[in-house]
């Protein structure tokens, strides 16, 4: 499958048919990358479930996932959609602290801990997603939770402190 | 006429030594492990930033991988939706539909049909 837009350089070049009304409507994300970003892991924990139904769908129809998955898209869209609503209901200040910091940091992650972490604990308390990444070797500190990002422009102020979901931290304890 | 000789008792010994004693810091094994301290150090510093930046790129990735359903969602229903335009394009256009390609697999569109008029 050639993963090239059929796009040329004129202008006239909107298809703005909408999807036939046999298809369900569903409400696009409408969240550039930053704040993706800045949510995909919330969008991951609660969404992990539909999220892997879609990639199953398509692995299962190869050449036909187009088609055959519309259903788990609209799924996926919906889930997700419902975690930057929810997020944007209860956290906007931190979320919108956070994307727009990655936004002046070219996306990377490690120079907005402190603004992550304010992130983290919002949401942690509002809707009960905790950032976790899996797969991380078990005897070191997550990096995302680390006090000093060696690799950060700017030291991280002493009084900002990584926020550690409670449930993580009894069972470390 | 008597032949040159060695003068008596031999000749002095050739310097062909220095005499100049290394002191302090400036000898062989001061100066390993000054070095080979240091060359740990390095070491040390750069595993620790090598692994800090494994980690950062498995966060990175995590989080594309939480993402990738979501845009391929939007992307395959963006497809879907200009194929059916363009089928009901073609059948209204020729009558029927024709059967480009000898698979049933959806294929990308390479060009792009350009509708009469848009309406944006």
């Amino acid at each position: 499958m050639a993963a090239r837009k059929p796009v040329f350089n004129q202008q006239l070049l909107y298809d703005t048919t909408p999807l036939p009304d046999s298809i369900p409507k569903v409400k696009e994300i409408g969240a550039s990358s930053a704040p993706l970003l800045s949510a995909s892991f919330f969008i991951g924990a609660r969404c992990r479930d539909y999220n892997d139904d879609f990639m199953q769908c398509k692995t299962e129809n190869p050449g036909r996932g187009e088609f055959e998955c519309l259903k788990e898209g609209r799924r996926v869209t919906r889930c997700a959609r419902s975690v930057i609503d929810d997020i944007n209901k209860s956290c906007l200040e931190q979320f919108r602290a956070h994307w727009q910091c990655l936004d002046n940091n070219n996306h990377q992650l490690w120079q907005c801990r402190p603004a992550e972490w304010k992130l983290n604990k919002c949401v942690f308390e509002n809707l009960k997603l905790e950032k976790v990444i899996p797969d991380q070797p078990k005897q070191s500190t997550p990096v995302h939770l680390r006090e000093t990002q060696i690799f950060a422009h700017r030291a991280i102020p002493r009084w900002e402190k990584p926020f550690v979901a409670p449930t993580a931290a009894e069972d470390k304890s | 006429m008597p032949q040159d000789m060695p003068p008596a008792g031999g000749y002095d010994a050739v310097q062909y030594k220095r005499n100049l004693p290394s002191r302090g810091l400036f000898r062989p094994i001061p100066l390993l492990t000054v070095g080979g301290a240091l060359m740990l150090y390095g070491w040390y510093k750069l595993v620790v930033g090598i692994r800090e930046q494994n980690e950062m790129a498995r966060e990175k990735m995590w989080s594309r991988i939480h993402l990738i359903p979501l845009l391929q969602a939007e992307e395959d229903r963006d497809l879907v939706r200009r194929h059916l335009a363009d089928q009901a394009r073609e059948k209204e256009l020729l009558g029927k539909n024709f059967k480009v390609y000898n698979s049933d697999r959806y294929v990308r569109p390479t060009f792009a049909a350009i509708p009469g008029h848009v309406t944006k």
